[in-house]
């Protein structure tokens, strides 16, 4: 396993507020994730997770503070600019294009990847025509990876739950990021299938992709996760490893609730 | 034979209205499959319809030119919809796209150094039905690639959550920008195909009707696979003929009856890729459920 600690920083996440109306989803949060780790983010829902999310990949902007990515502003980029630095995504609630094949989702994930231009591609050119195979082998490899590729031609809305969580992933993967940011990735997916997905976020740690993601099964996070961000309320709870992380009595309450309220409650039955 | 004839006799000008009309489902479809609902093709359409007759009238250049002015006109029309409407929200962007068709026609009106004004345009010139065939052929096979090509995959990622295509690196505006100038470019092509075919255009030429018909091909066909719009067409152009021949009196109902049965029970149209997935999902569930059985037994 790599050191991490000793590693650079890839995402720093300083001061960053993001209000709806009155209501700050994310009220001045500092968050840091080094190169090569796999990074959690926890904390009990509406913390303010998937808003973070949606900031870093620029589908919302911050109204104060900044997002740093490898040397650069995230905060007023446009989601697509955010892409092309190679941070990409999956989504709490799976969402792939209706209508397309297993292959086309993961297809389009990979348009960043294409060489041919709109128009040469448009054209039929050879070289277009060389580089939609050569595309099209990178993502039924990418299928290979997440055990998907035998639904390559099925229309992904047909298929599970869980292995539609998998071809998201895998659609993810298709620009090569740097940074995978994965919103609940083993959400509604028994032990074995958790397992899986953690291993495979090993895997890809291992070829050189930093990953953070947001996980509620406190197991999986101590088990996968070689550092973690606790969230509550829109701020910083507590940050560094997950053990530790866990065992901070702040964020035993924020999950489990105070003893002395339990206690109360009891005394009230 | 003989019968042959006299159906061609009856019905060749309804096939020729039909490949106009496809024309504009077409242009309809091609924004409506990036997710923009606009009626701005009847402007496009208006664009390169007075183009082409004024090119052939007063300059007395050649059809195949003059189609060739109208479909860059329509593009460049498109251009500067585009940059202004973009910017919209996508149900008040259907409304200003309204809002441009009852323009163009005022404006159609006011300027008859153009136009012709109320008196309209005689166009002297006209095209055979085997020219807009494969005029038509054309532009399918542009159709035809642009569904198998990056903008195809971009545009019904686009379509279908643009949200989610921005953050796999697709810029919706770029993919929305460039389906208005097809819009555009098709449109004015069916815009001059129409002038051709009429011989006489007004303002009220390129109104409200072609705003319903291209609205209505394209639904009736089927807005996610370029075959739908042109399918659409022609039974939306067929079916108030055929129906007159059989019961004169439903002719305008009909148009109306059929486009909410379709609604109703096939919302996505008559041409219909993701359906034909579904049906193969469904069997194989049911091969697997029969398998089970088998073992079972």
């Amino acid at each position: 396993m790599l050191e991490v600690a000793s590693q650079p920083l890839l995402l720093e996440v300083n001061s960053v507020v993001k209000r709806f109306g009155g209501v700050a989803a994310v009220g001045g949060l500092t968050a840091h994730v080094r190169q090569g780790s796999v990074h959690g983010l926890i904390g009990p829902n509406g913390a303010g997770k998937t808003t973070l999310i949606n900031l870093i990949t620029g589908l919302l902007h911050p109204d104060e503070g900044q997002i740093h990515f490898a040397g650069r502003h995230l905060e007023k980029m446009k989601p697509q600019q955010i892409a092309g630095l190679g941070i990409t995504r999956t989504y709490q609630n799976v969402r792939l294009f209706s209508g397309m094949s297993v292959l086309e989702q993961v297809m389009t994930g990979c348009f960043l990847e294409r060489k041919a231009g709109l128009f040469s591609s448009f054209l039929g050119l050879p070289s277009a025509r060389n580089d939609w195979k050569r595309v099209r082998e990178h993502a039924m490899h990418l299928l290979k990876r997440v055990a998907m590729d035998h639904t390559a031609d099925e229309l992904a809305e047909t298929l599970s739950y869980g292995e539609q969580r998998r071809i998201e992933i895998a659609r993810a993967l298709g620009s090569n990021p740097r940074l995978l940011l994965l919103d609940e990735p083993t959400a509604g997916m028994n032990h074995a299938e958790a397992t899986a997905v953690g291993l495979l976020v090993h895997e890809l740690r291992d070829a050189g992709i930093t990953i953070l993601m947001v996980e509620h099964n406190m197991g999986l996070v101590t088990e996968f996760c070689d550092s973690c961000t606790v969230m509550n309320f829109g701020q910083l709870l507590a940050e560094g490893d997950p053990r530790s992380c866990i065992a901070n009595p702040d964020v035993q309450e924020a999950y489990f609730g105070r003893k002395n309220d339990a206690e109360r409650i009891k005394s009230l039955r | 034979m003989e019968a042959l004839f006299d159906f061609w006799a009856a019905y060749g000008s309804t096939v020729t209205f039909a490949m106009a009309n496809a024309f504009f489902a077409l242009s309809t479809y091609a924004v409506l499959s990036t997710g923009v609902l606009s009626f701005t093709t009847v402007t496009f359409a208006a664009i390169g319809g007075f183009l082409a007759a004024q090119m052939v009238g007063q300059f007395g250049l050649h059809v195949y030119l003059a189609f060739l002015i109208a479909g860059i006109g329509g593009g460049l029309g498109a251009a500067v919809v585009a940059s202004l409407f973009l910017r919209l929200e996508s149900h008040w962007m259907a409304l200003a796209s309204l809002a441009l068709v009852l323009i163009t026609r005022v404006t159609a009106l006011n300027t008859p150094g153009l136009t012709g004004g109320v008196n309209g345009l005689v166009v002297p010139v006209t095209i055979s039905q085997f020219e807009l065939f494969v005029l038509l052929t054309v532009t399918t096979l542009v159709f035809y690639r642009l569904h198998n090509s990056w903008y195809g995959l971009a545009s019904r990622a686009v379509r279908e959550d643009a949200a989610v295509a921005s953050t796999m690196g697709i810029s919706p505006y770029r993919i929305q920008f460039t389906a208005f100038l097809i819009s555009g470019a098709v449109g004015g092509l069916g815009g001059a195909a129409l002038a051709f075919t009429l011989q006489f255009i007004s303002p009220d030429t390129y109104f409200i009707g072609i705003a319903f018909t291209m609205i209505a091909s394209t639904v009736l066909g089927g807005s996610f696979h370029w075959f739908g719009p042109i399918v659409g067409a022609l039974i939306f152009t067929a079916l108030p003929a055929a129906m007159q021949a059989v019961v004169p009196a439903v002719e305008d109902v009909a148009k109306g009856v059929v486009l909410i049965l379709i609604m109703v029970f096939l919302p996505r149209g008559l041409i219909d890729p993701r359906a034909i997935g579904l049906r193969r999902a469904a069997k194989r569930r049911r091969d697997i459920e029969h398998e089970a059985e088998k073992t079972h037994a």
